[in-house]
């Protein structure tokens, strides 16, 4: 029996229709009052995760919003989206974070966003706009772009209060004293252990995803970029992918691989600094010298194959911008051996300073069940059992072509999320080294072809940090209809908050560095 | 009496000049072995001219604790420094005692550190102060059983007595009991300055510190005050662990020449002892807060074990 016939054997009467045109997505139509029962099911008996949760405001051609599902389900490729017509006339929705607190924020963004209402939300509160922001919401179709709110007066977010003999609050930030981005921690001590912390972020929203509505597909790719700069290649990946999806656009196999190798290098740049980042929060300085060192030598290569150390502008609708020569490719592999010895000599260095490891093991745990509940994604997940990889069980790209081993870990502590990012920066030099000497010949970018309007599509790529989730509408004159990003920095923000708990204070910073989130690809 | 009054001045020149370069060294040093370059050995100095000639801030919440505090702290160091022999083995002042005075001179200095970090209210300062608190209870008594294993064999608590008795001793640096207490009085040294494994002097991290949390409201001229009398306390607990164990070089009474051989020989002693920290700083990670008190839990030992084995051996 397929899956198909199944559901409607389960839920006779209840999907209203079912497109599975695409192969990378089934997308179900359901009512609204049917969400509940469906996810519950998947939850439990095909053990889907809930990966993201967004809506559309259809307001003007169909008189709905919409609110879409994604579930990924454990050995299947295609995504499942549950797409739910909620009525302009009556904008409310049933929440679902009381079972599956993974949605807490997503369902809040919804209901600032588009002032559709979580109904039976536990914590209805403001999670992305400020707290006197107006009763209008920004990324309903009739909230022009270029709108000037009133400035905001009054109260400000009001914390849960800290109460009891002994027991303090320590607020920190938004402002930080390191050249970091802007986020508000605010810790219930006793003593040095931290009882709870409560995070408030959202300072660096720049309405993205207002941004791209209307944005001509081409000029969205650089916005798709920035949105968070240390994942500028993923992002920008994944927004291509979507549109190459959503317009058909056959990508050339030498498009695919470089794409890959670009990834891959990414991922090892940002996974070395990080380690070398987390040496230096419990003093062990010399380690991120070392560290700094091979990042420096991969950002050259980066710079030598795409012109920007950061891999910025070098990816491009139907495939990447410049396709390489020899001498650019032979540049690489010497870069490679290097970077593989030095990073060994440095994991070395890091493994033989007992105090180092005193500092990381059995710091910040972030227990797997925890996780779980959370829907935490990529490094910090893996590293607390969650066995998750996108380039495994998505396959995007050329990754189907390689052979590459996810690591898993149960202990969930900080050295543990070190461990993962040691493990697959091994595992990325090998599927860099296969990918080059696999390389195939032909064009490195796909004709530029006009995208059909209406059409949506998304696109699933695993990012150094984790999952990046990108669901375009394509609208008129190729330009974006809809835009909605998901960072993974969303998923594990609320994970941090179970990770820190009975910690001491002065063991945050490294517990928040192994995690390494990015705030403007929360705040987008 | 004048020429008291001449070894005073001089001492106190060597006091505020020599700290701030101890402290660029140590600085460039560090820098050297994590593979950067590093500041310039003079950097101190420019942060101090630069910091004097700043305006300061001062929260509106701060009481007069907040504003008389670098004072107090800048005139207890360079007193306490007047009390160690530098660059001979007679101090220039020996009031209260000696060296137990020194002991609470630098104590009067953290005390009124860690009152200004309360008085202003902020977050950050009252960390500071608990785990100043926190560690500097435990560093003292480790502090007071090494000096007083030194005391006993010198049969005073002068520390010009001292350092003359370890002149005329020929080196008994090894006997056991100023092994232990040299060993006590490094680990102190580590803690009471306010360096890796027990706290970390360069890092950004609000959270972690804890010298620096105390003084994190301060700015300007009061800033500089603050930073100068922390270098001075290192130069000063450098100073000491050096006279007392390894006197090479000093001269028993002042003369010209004698000073200047002491001042030589005192760069040469506090340049390898700079060696050594640095080496310390960079092979080791900043210890879990938690473990600081077994660092000095061991530090208090060797302390007892030293003043014990004065007795027996």
């Amino acid at each position: 029996m397929s899956f198909q016939q199944e559901l409607r054997q389960l839920f006779p009467g209840q999907i209203r229709s079912v497109d599975a045109t695409g192969n990378n997505e089934i997308v179900i139509l359901l009512n609204r009052s049917d969400v509940a029962p469906f996810a519950k099911y998947f939850l439990a008996e095909h053990h889907a995760r809930l990966a993201t949760v967004f809506a559309e405001d259809r307001v003007a051609p169909e008189r709905t919003y919409y609110i879409y599902y994604v579930f990924d389900r454990p050995g299947e490729s295609p995504w499942l989206i549950l797409k739910v017509p909620i009525s302009s006339y009556e904008p409310s929705f049933p929440s679902l974070a009381a079972d599956m607190p993974a949605l807490n924020w997503q369902e809040r963004e919804i209901q600032d966003w588009f002032g559709i209402v979580a109904q039976g939300h536990p914590n209805p509160r403001r999670v992305a706009l400020h707290d006197n922001w107006p009763d209008v919401h920004p990324l309903r179709k009739d909230f022009p772009l270029e709108m000037v709110l009133p400035p905001f007066v009054g109260e400000q977010h009001v914390y849960r209060p800290t109460l009891g003999e002994g027991v303090f609050q320590i607020p920190v930030g938004p402002v930080h004293a390191g050249i970091i981005e802007p986020g508000h921690f605010n810790f219930a001590v006793a003593g040095e252990p931290i009882l709870y912390l409560q995070l408030r972020l959202f300072y660096t929203h720049k309405g993205t995803e207002k941004l791209f509505e209307n944005m001509p597909i081409h000029r969205a790719v650089f916005l798709a970029e920035s949105i968070s700069g240390d994942s500028a290649f993923s992002h920008g990946t994944a927004f291509c992918e979507a549109i190459e999806r959503a317009a058909n656009i056959q990508v050339p196999s030498r498009a695919q691989y470089m794409r890959t190798i670009l990834l891959e290098l990414e991922r090892v740049t940002n996974h070395i600094s990080d380690v070398g980042a987390i040496a230096t929060d419990v003093g062990f300085v010399i380690a991120n010298a070392h560290a700094g060192r091979i990042r420096e030598m991969l950002l050259g290569i980066c710079e030598t194959l795409s012109g920007n150390r950061l891999l910025r502008g070098m990816v491009s609708i139907g495939g990447v911008r410049r396709d390489w020569d020899e001498s650019q490719l032979e540049a690489l592999e010497p870069t490679l051996t290097l970077v593989e010895r030095e990073f060994r000599d440095l994991v070395r260095l890091i493994e033989s300073s007992d105090s180092t490891l005193d500092r990381l093991e059995h710091t910040g745990i972030l227990r797997p069940e925890k996780a779980k509940m959370l829907g935490v994604v990529g490094v910090a997940g893996r590293a607390s059992g969650i066995d998750l990889d996108i380039r495994r069980d998505h396959p995007y790209e050329a990754y189907s072509q390689f052979d590459f081993r996810v690591p898993v870990y149960d202990a969930g502590d900080v050295w543990h999320r070190t461990q993962v990012r040691i493990d697959e920066v091994g595992q990325s030099l090998r599927i860099i080294r296969a990918a080059m000497a696999g390389l195939p010949p032909g064009p490195h970018r796909a004709p530029a072809q006009p995208v059909p309007p209406g059409n949506c599509a998304m696109s699933a790529v695993e990012g150094w940090r984790g999952e990046i989730i990108h669901w375009v509408r394509i609208g008129e004159n190729n330009r974006l209809e809809r835009c909605k990003v998901k960072d993974p920095s969303l998923n594990n923000w609320p994970a941090i908050v179970e990770a820190v708990e009975g910690n001491i204070v002065a063991d945050f910073p490294v517990i928040n560095k192994s995690f390494n989130l990015s705030y403007s690809g929360t705040d987008r | 009496m004048i020429a008291r009054l001449l070894q005073s001045v001089i001492q106190i020149f060597i006091l505020l000049a020599l700290a701030p370069l101890v402290s660029g060294v140590i600085r460039t040093l560090k820098a050297r072995l994590q593979t950067r370059r590093g500041p310039s050995i003079l950097q101190p100095y420019r942060d101090l001219r630069k910091l004097f000639g700043k305006g300061m801030v001062i929260p509106e919440t701060a009481s007069w604790i907040f504003t008389s505090t670098p004072w107090v702290v800048f005139f207890s160091t360079v007193m306490a420094g007047l009390m160690i022999p530098m660059v001979s083995a007679q101090a220039p002042l020996g009031l209260f005692g000696g060296v137990l005075a020194v002991i609470y001179l630098l104590g009067l200095g953290r005390f009124f550190l860690a009152l200004a970090g309360l008085d202003t209210g902020g977050s950050f300062g009252g960390l500071g102060s608990s785990r100043e608190m926190t560690i500097s209870a435990l560093a003292e008594p480790a502090m007071m059983l090494a000096i007083f294993t030194v005391a006993i064999g010198a049969g005073s608590t002068s520390l010009t007595e001292i350092a003359q008795t370890a002149i005329g001793q020929n080196w008994r640096f090894l006997a056991p009991a100023q092994m232990f207490a040299f060993a006590a009085l490094a680990l102190v040294l580590i803690a009471e300055t306010g360096r890796i494994p027990v706290d970390n002097p360069a890092t950004h991290l609000e959270l972690t510190m804890i010298h620096e949390a105390m003084i994190l409201e301060y700015s300007g001229p009061y800033l500089a005050l603050i930073e100068w009398a922390a270098s001075i306390k290192q130069l000063v607990l450098m100073t000491l662990l050096i006279n007392c164990f390894w006197p090479l070089g000093l001269h028993p009474g002042w003369s010209g020449t004698g000073a200047l051989a002491g001042a030589g020989w005192l760069l040469l002693k506090l340049l390898i002892l700079s060696c050594a920290i640095v080496l310390i700083e960079t092979t080791n990670a900043k210890m879990r807060l938690f473990r600081v008190p077994e660092l000095l839990a061991v530090a208090f030992t060797l302390g007892a074990l030293a003043l014990v084995s004065t007795f027996l051996f």
